[in-house]
């Protein structure tokens, strides 16, 4: 569904309201993945589908329905819902009322239209270039090949209306060996850049320096966390500086702004407009997405908001709303940490003794306040030996703060967007001092 | 049949353009959500979502396309995207699936309610939650107090072209309330029921079953409590765990070990392999004899449960591993061919936006033989540990660390002062092997997950791991804090 023709369905809907406070958002998606194990596609889906959501307020009573259900009367239905919800909800005398929007610029490469065309028979090719590579170094390949469209339309009563177009390509390959594995991804809202055979090279090539891993000593490392690594680990500060958390004292801000946290080189901001990443320039609420500083020079500078907590806590709207009903508070979604001067390879050659890690798998918060997390690596961890990569070692779980790891820290001098279901991010390698391993594997 | 004209068309159109077989999953889907944060209604909606996923199978590969327009032209437009992408996989496969399945199911199928959700009035459940939510805050050191109610209904069609036809109703519930308690420096939050609230197949019943009113009051006191709790010791040492983290332990390293896709594979790039191998079927001691864990898709109230999965197989009940032997695998049709046997229906689909895959389903740990309070007779040093907080295992389900709400320090087979940040570590099979008692039935409950993530696209599942309160000897605790 075109710009055009989702702007006609909100104001359709806005029109079926009626009178009071009213946001309607309109989402459209057509995505697809192509996934392969063992060098063949073995899952090869698509799925495309229109949503539209109802926020009716009424003397700070909210009520939310939706459906993808699109003709009149179920537009009439989904409308006449949402009021009834409402009627039934309790006031929140802290509600502000809707916010207004403003005009909004998508940043220019967030949409591509050869992403929003490609088809299963491009995806297979791209699948097809990785599984050459791997057979030919006489391994197996499992990853995917993905590209997808998503548009968004937000109006409001208070005259807000935002449409936003963007895609999404992106692929991530884990070459298998007898004794070890190799991990690689590439993610750009441009399929043209998705160079298949490159990134099946880089995992082949981790496979091959990593055979027959060898056992390390769990404890305290000096560790270099390749960018898709330091992603997933910074995804878990994320929430932290939602103004939410903030305020209710589950983030480590919740200790105050304005003071450092973490060593004078750590700077990290929310910023839609980045290029590796670009995203929606308008918040789920249709206000005008900032570019906010949440850390610069280590210091706490900002948390994010939408307008509920704007006005709780009389701080400015940043525009970080997530769809409503919303009960997780607002959140960065753009986050980009500012790069270091030092190639990875300088950081490694720089190196004693220490862990190169290329992946890590299922982090989870032990403890929130000290931003303790627990996880494993995987697909690709080696020994760095007097400034080499000295083969591969066997996979480590750890414990570790996070803010603790950042108070001494270097950053690669190359950024790199990292993604996985709950998050996209765009950050530069780590070398990280003291990082703290409690258990070996035997693989 | 509701849906029986558009499934004949999808089918048609899809075997006109080449499919040697084709199934279609229609759904119309009803997710209500009410949730009280600190005495507003943060959320209060009604989604309801309508689509079919077709499956199309071409030259042995698949294809499968979804989609939510339900006109002749959006049906049509989708068995043919669903065979095009079978085709360009077929196009590059070096190997093929085999043919696809021939069983013919005709039928309905119903979840037992005893309350319909929709009989009871929204201000009644938001009175309801209004209330528990208010009685968390037992002292003032609770900053955030949460309640949440969550009432799924699905009807749902499966056709395909080898003439089945199938049409189930199914209700899902689940409701829940947390305290998050925070001091200096500190911040600790306990939920209840379990760690993510009671989850289960049925109605109304199981939000009553929940008892959120009068749990609340103390388990906001026990939040605010465990601000000033010692620590969690490090060191060996026997740990009984509570049903719900039994649940969870099941599930991440029996449940998810287990997946013949997994075993296979097929999620090799992200959820990861598994350290099982179909050779060692009826091999492999996994666990100790006191542990006998099942699959069973029967099970009343069971958060898995349903007449038929969605590849259109008929619910059994099989055993995965029996007294403590490894004796069988979560399996579609396609897996268990491969090894000679029969699907024991463990196929889902989060939604009809969703390709169907293997998921663990109903997975029960049998129950023992004494009660609860039996566990702790012979402990003579121990932590007593509840609720889920934190979980992570490996990517061949091996090596694991869970870390619980809270904890109790067992001396002398007496359950004594409340600890907090307990965490422990362990490998699988060893663990599992160091399990020498299971509470009986009057401890055992179909505890719900309906968080499961799985696949690429993420694929969020509802599973259920039926469970009592276990112990386990000789186990390294305190390993998140302290190593």
């Amino acid at each position: 569904m075109d710009k055009i023709d989702r702007e006609k369905l909100a104001e359709r809907a806005l029109q079926l309201a009626g009178a009071g406070e009213h946001e309607v958002l309109v989402t459209d998606a057509d995505d697809a993945l192509t996934r392969f194990t063992q060098n063949a596609i073995h899952q090869n889906v698509a799925h495309c589908e229109t949503t539209i959501r109802v926020r009716t307020v009424s003397d700070g009573r909210t009520g939310v329905a939706a459906t993808n259900v699109l003709d009149e009367a179920a537009l009439r239905e989904v409308v006449q819902r949402a009021g009834t919800i409402a009627e039934f909800a309790p006031r929140d005398a802290a509600f502000p009322g809707l916010p207004a929007g403003g005009p909004t610029h998508a940043p220019p490469n967030a949409f591509v239209a050869a992403t929003a065309a490609a088809t299963p028979d491009l995806r297979a090719k791209l699948a097809a270039e990785v599984f050459a590579v791997a057979e030919n170094d006489r391994l197996w390949a499992a990853g995917f090949v993905k590209t997808s469209r998503e548009s968004i339309t937000i109006a409001n009563s208070r005259g807000t209306l935002a449409s936003f177009d963007g895609t999404d390509a992106g692929m991530n390959v884990k070459q298998n060996g007898a004794s070890s594995t190799g991990f690689a991804e590439r993610y750009s809202s441009g399929v043209g850049d998705l160079d298949a055979r490159r990134v099946a090279k880089i995992a082949a090539g981790k496979v091959r320096r990593s055979t027959e891993p060898q056992a390390v000593d769990p404890g305290e490392w000096t560790v270099i966390l390749e960018p898709a690594a330091f992603g997933e680990l910074l995804s878990y500060l994320t929430d932290h500086f939602s103004a939410q958390a903030y305020d209710e004292g589950s983030s480590f801000l919740s200790e105050g702004l304005d003071r450092s946290y973490v060593a004078e080189n750590v700077s990290i901001r929310d910023d839609y407009t980045h290029l590796l990443a670009p995203g929606m320039p308008f918040d789920f609420e249709g206000v005008p997405k900032q570019r906010v500083s949440l850390i610069e020079n280590g210091v706490a500078k900002h948390v994010v908001t939408d307008s509920y907590w704007a006005a709780k806590l009389a701080r400015p709207d940043t525009g970080h709303a997530l769809p409503a009903p919303n009960a997780y508070g607002p959140l960065p979604l753009n986050v980009v940490v500012e790069p270091g001067v030092k190639p990875v390879e300088q950081l490694i050659a720089e190196t004693k003794r220490g862990l190169l890690v290329s992946r890590f798998w299922y982090v989870r918060p032990v403890d929130l306040r000290q931003t303790i997390v627990t996880g494993m690596t995987r697909d690709g961890t080696f020994l760095i030996d007097n400034g080499k990569i000295a083969g591969g070692v066997r996979n480590l779980r750890f414990n570790q703060s996070i803010i603790a790891a950042l108070a001494q820290v270097e950053f690669g001098s190359e950024l790199a967007r990292s993604a996985s279901y709950s998050y996209a991010n765009v950050v530069p390698a780590a070398k990280l001092e003291r990082f703290r391993f409690t258990s070996l594997t035997d693989f | 049949m509701r849906f029986n004209s558009p499934a004949q068309r999808a089918l048609d159109t899809a075997c006109a353009r080449g499919a040697t077989y084709a199934d279609v999953r229609f759904e119309d889907g009803r997710s209500e959500r009410i949730e009280v944060r600190n005495g507003v209604v943060v959320t209060l909606s009604d989604n309801r979502s309508v689509g079919y996923g077709i499956r199309a199978f071409h030259d042995g590969a698949w294809g499968f396309a979804a989609n939510d327009d339900v006109s002749e032209a959006g049906i049509d437009a989708t068995a043919a995207r669903a065979v095009a992408i079978a085709k360009a996989g077929a196009a590059i496969a070096k190997r093929r699936f085999a043919e696809a399945p021939a069983d013919k199911f005709i039928d309905r199928y119903e979840t037992p309610i005893e309350r319909a959700p929709s009989d009871v009035p929204l201000g009644e459940r938001v009175a309801l939650l209004l209330s528990a939510e208010q009685a968390l805050h037992a002292t003032s050191r609770i900053t955030v107090g949460r309640a949440w109610i969550d009432l799924w209904s699905i009807e749902k069609e499966f056709h395909s072209t080898t003439g089945s036809k199938i049409a189930q109703k199914l209700y899902q519930t689940g409701s829940g309330i947390a305290a998050l308690a925070v001091g200096e420096h500190d911040a600790q939050e306990r939920t209840f029921p379990g760690d993510i609230g009671l989850y289960q197949g049925g109605g109304w019943e199981i939000v009553a079953a929940a008892r959120l009113d009068e749990n609340a009051a103390r388990i906001g006191e026990e939040a605010d409590r465990l601000l000033d709790a010692p620590q969690c010791p490090s060191g060996e040492m026997d740990v009984i765990l509570g049903g719900s983290q039994v649940s969870l332990q099941i599930h991440e390293s029996c449940g998810h070990a287990a997946e013949l896709d997994r075993i296979m594979g097929w999620e090799a790039n992200f959820s990861g392999t598994s350290f099982l191998d179909p050779k060692l079927l009826g091999a492999l001691q996994y666990g100790s004899k006191n542990v006998t864990i099942v699959i069973d898709n029967t099970l009343p109230r069971g958060l898995a449960t349903v007449g038929y999965d969605d590849e259109g197989s008929k619910s059994v009940r099989s055993d995965i591993i029996r007294d403590g032997v490894l004796v069988g695998f979560e399996m579609s049709r396609d897996t268990a061919r491969t090894i000679g046997r029969e699907t024991n229906a463990c196929v889902r689909a989060q939604s009809w936006r969703h390709v169907p895959m293997i998921r663990m389903c109903n997975l029960n740990l049998l129950p023992g033989d004494r009660p609860f309070e039996a566990l702790f007779e012979d402990v003579k040093r121990g932590i007593y540990m509840e609720s889920n907080r934190s979980w992570s295992i490996d990517d061949r389900r091996l090596n694991f660390q869970f870390g619980c709400q809270i904890g109790w320090e067992i001396v002398d087979g007496r359950r004594g002062r409340m600890l907090k940040n307990p965490t422990y570590a362990g490998v699988t099979p060893q663990f599992w092997n160091a399990c020498d008692a299971v509470a009986d039935e009057r401890s055992w409950l179909a505890w719900g997950t309906p968080n499961c993530g799985k696949g690429e696209p993420m694929q969020t599942g509802r599973t259920a791991q039926a469970a009592a309160p276990a112990r386990f000897r000789n186990v390294r605790v305190g390993v998140g804090y302290n190593g």
